[in-house]
């Protein structure tokens, strides 16, 4: 079987994640963005959302380096797929965060939200999602159309409708305020559609079925809900992408991947000159 | 010799499994209890309109203050009970800034009102504390008061009594015979919130504060501290834990959970029986859903029922500060919570699938059978007036509309709002209770900065029975604590005496049965707090029977 024949292989989508040459440089940024972010904080008092955007931007130049690599080296269509792998990864993050926050620091639920979130979550996640839709469109349009990447479409479209939702509520529901003159207070958090208190959940249509106590689909709170989505964005965009890459020419695999399958493949012929002798 | 000895070890073995398996020795079931009964017809049923009509009762809490705020708006409770003896039930409502009111029941409807000299109440509860056979008043007070009593000395006439040995400051209370000696207890829950707001240190608080169970004993209450730390809202005094004893609930506000206590021997132990429980609990009852002997519980929380942009918008200021740091693994929901025993015994919050998990800022949820079909229904009242909190609305206040609930007959339940009971006026206390007996149940609020309300039940169709438990010679002479099932044609129906639940409200000592048209009535089986049981026959639907022991 040759490394083209398999279609999960880990190697080529460590060796597309792995920063190469740009490691230093992404180290080195990390850090001066750290040391900028803090140093806002202690001077400026910075808010948390803040000090995410600095680290975020410092690391940014560092990334258009390696996306440029990842053009010239394997084209637009991988270079996509490696932007949507780091930024959903960071994005995992976020909601990884806000996990914490919620069940480890105990914070409030409101207050549980994230790094960047903070600044806005309704515009953070609606512009988010929708772009990762886009992007999806975009690597199925690229070749990328294996079973992972179909579902991930799915998943995704679902939950930009969901960001939707939640983002024309929002804008009402501050709209409704600034009526009442209320101007301190925000409209984000709002159920979406599915969770708890969610429009699923509380729909005339549902009322009273069982649809209203679907477990986590009606009953999970918000943070829950949007954790889950993302681990399953994430997930079903690692299996896509190992899927994809599994059968793209070896120029992602590793040389010492390579290296290892020829030992192995040396030692397998070895093993089959003794038995004939 | 050898298989002799394995065989007799086998046989010994089993018996002593059979021994450690075998339950607890029940009691001799006890001889049926002679008792003897009245009935009289109850008054002629009111014109079938198949809706509630409002008839204002002149009194109004609240409405001295020039403005109300946190936590004046939570406003007072009301009680009902035949306290001059005529057979009609009476009213008492509390009032957080003038003198309690007794409205007497003159009949038809008619009420005449006579102040109590019982100030700034808030809880309120119509009870025979000391055993004579008249039913007293008992209040729980804003700010730095105990309890107090109302001694019943007849031909409508009350004085301040002492409780002697009672001396926590209580917001919510509540009576039962929870030691099982035949006396009534008490157990108060106070609000530590108000409280400081009064200047209590928190060193007072840990002495005045906090939850209380006070032991009757010979006239006199010995104090159990069960706890410490209290924003008592609610307390529930019913069965948890399946011993056909009561325990103890108190539903607290904010972050603070609820505790509940169940008594183990003599002693009492904190219990945490409940996955999930209101966040704030606001009132608590009980009741048999579905006829099923499957007893249900039911929380108020806030919650807005209507999720539209309007209503977010109005709720959202306040609702985003009102979220607290919680504790690890918080059991705690900002919604309404329906316990029901699941499959393992254990109790699962199924408001949500039932319909009734967010009905509103909501206060008092009860139970009753409105309509007359034998199954047990649920209104609860909303709305909020504090202007420290709603500045931006109207006279800081949020309007939300009551909510009723038709019981389907399986225990979950259908907005009701043909039966015109959505009002709009800021309600807080509320029983049902059947104040012109005609032997549906009628419906009393006592609403904040608007003036108390009658809903006269006027749906149609059904019957009802009507039931008063007297046991003279007895420290309980109206029996409080009595389990009675109905036997009927149509099922099984469960109801309890109680004096106390829901929110600050007291109950009438009195049983009401919703009987569905065509049922036939078979017997009534009586269960007294000592486990002597009664069976009553000879029952006719649309009637009013007095039970004596």
């Amino acid at each position: 079987m040759t490394t083209a024949d398999r279609p999960f292989r880990l190697a080529p989508l460590l060796a597309l994640l792995h920063p190469g040459r740009l490691a230093w440089p992404a180290a080195i940024a990390l850090v001066i963005g750290l040391i900028l972010g803090w140093g806002g904080f202690l001077v400026l008092g910075l808010p948390r959302w803040a000090i995410t955007a600095i680290v975020l931007l410092v690391l940014l130049p560092v990334g258009i380096l390696k996306w440029r690599d990842d053009l010239r080296r394997h084209g637009f269509t991988i270079m996509m797929l490696s932007i949507l792998l780091i930024t959903q990864g960071v994005h995992t993050i976020e909601h990884l965060m806000q996990f914490a926050q919620y069940y480890i620091q105990l914070l409030p639920a409101r207050q549980a939200n994230g790094l960047l979130s903070p600044a806005n979550a309704e515009w953070v996640h609606f512009v988010w999602n929708w772009s990762v839709l886009l992007v999806v469109l975009v690597l199925l349009r690229g070749g990328v159309r294996n079973p992972p990447a179909i579902a991930l479409l799915v998943v995704a479209g679902a939950h930009a409708i969901e960001h939707t939702y939640t983002f024309v509520r929002y804008l009402q529901v501050l709209s409704e305020l600034r009526e009442l003159e209320v101007l301190r207070v925000t409209a984000q958090g709002l159920p979406g559609i599915i969770g708890r208190d969610g429009w699923l959940a509380r729909s005339p249509l549902t009322q009273g079925t069982f649809l209203c106590t679907l477990p986590g689909i009606t009953t999970a709170m918000r943070l829950d809900v949007h954790f889950w989505w993302n681990i399953i964005e994430t997930t079903l965009l690692l299996g896509a992408a190992t899927w994809f890459l599994g059968g793209h020419p070896p120029t992602l695999v590793p040389s010492w991947w390579r290296a290892r399958e020829w030992w192995g493949a040396r030692r397998a012929r070895q093993g089959t000159g003794a038995s004939v002798g | 010799m050898r298989s002799m000895a394995l065989g007799t070890t086998l046989v010994g073995l089993l018996v002593l499994a059979a021994c450690a398996a075998a339950p607890a020795a029940a009691p001799p079931p006890a001889a049926p209890l002679a008792v003897t009964h009245t009935a009289r017809d109850l008054a002629p049923p009111s014109a079938c309109e198949g809706r509630f009509v409002a008839h204002p009762l002149g009194v109004t809490t609240g409405a001295r203050m020039r403005e109300i705020a946190t936590y004046a708006s939570n406003g007072a409770g009301l009680a009902a009970g035949d306290l001059d003896g005529d057979g009609r039930l009476d009213l008492v409502l509390a009032s957080i800034d003038r003198e309690a009111t007794i409205l007497w029941n003159d009949g038809g409807l008619r009420v005449v009102p006579q102040p109590l000299e019982a100030r700034f109440t808030r809880a309120v509860t119509v009870v025979d504390v000391d055993g004579d056979g008249a039913l007293d008043i008992t209040f729980s007070h804003r700010g730095r008061a105990a309890p107090s009593l109302w001694r019943n000395l007849g031909a409508r006439r009350f004085a301040a009594a002492p409780l002697p040995g009672v001396d926590s400051y209580a917001y919510a209370l509540a009576w039962a015979d929870l030691q099982g000696d035949g006396a009534l207890d008490l157990v108060t829950g106070a609000y530590d919130a108000e409280l400081k707001n009064f200047g209590l240190t928190p060193d007072e608080l840990r002495v005045a504060g906090g939850v209380t169970l006070y032991e009757q004993r010979d006239g006199a209450f010995v104090g159990h501290r069960l706890a410490d730390r209290a924003e008592a809202l609610a307390i529930g005094l019913m069965d948890l834990d399946d011993d056909a004893r009561p325990d103890v609930w108190v539903g607290n506000d904010f972050a603070v959970p609820d505790a509940c206590w169940v008594r183990q021997g003599a002693a009492w132990r904190p219990d945490y029986p409940f996955a999930q429980t209101s966040h704030s609990t606001m009132s608590i009852d009980w009741g048999d859903l579905a006829n099923d002997g499957r007893m249900a519980l039911f929380t108020t929380d806030m919650n807005p029922g209507d999720v539209s942009v309007e209503v977010l918008a109005q709720w959202l200021p306040v609702i985003s500060t009102l979220e607290e740091k919680h504790g690890p693994f918080d059991p705690q929901i900002m919604a309404n919570t329906l316990q029901v025993r699941d499959w393992r015994g254990a109790w699962q919050n199924e408001a949500a699938r039932r319909g009734v998990d967010a009905t509103g800022w909501s206060w008092s949820g009860r139970f009753g059978d409105l309509d007359n079909d034998g199954f047990l229904d649920l209104y609860v009242v909303n709305g909020m007036i504090a202007s420290n909190l709603f500045g931006y609305l109207p006279g800081g206040e949020l309007v939300e509309a009551n909510r009723a609930f038709r019981n389907r007959g399986d225990g979950t339940f259908a907005a009701a709002p043909e039966w015109g009971l959505g009002d709009t006026a800021s309600g807080r206390g509320m029983l049902p209770a059947d104040m012109d007996g005609d032997g549906d149940l009628d419906v009393v609020v006592n609403n904040l900065r608007g003036q108390a309300v009658l809903f006269e039940n006027r749906l149609c169709g059904g019957a009802g029975l009507a039931v008063d438990l007297r046991w003279p010679g007895s420290p309980n002479p109206y029996a409080i604590g009595a389990r009675l099932e109905l036997v009927t044609s149509a099922g099984t129906l469960r109801r309890d005496v109680r004096v106390s639940s829901g929110y600050l409200s007291g109950d009438a000592p009195r049983v009401h049965f919703g009987v569905p048209a065509g049922a036939t009535l078979e017997r009534l089986v009586i269960r007294y707090p000592d486990g002597a049981v009664a069976d009553v026959r000879d029952l006719r639907p649309h009637t009013l029977i007095e039970v004596l022991r």
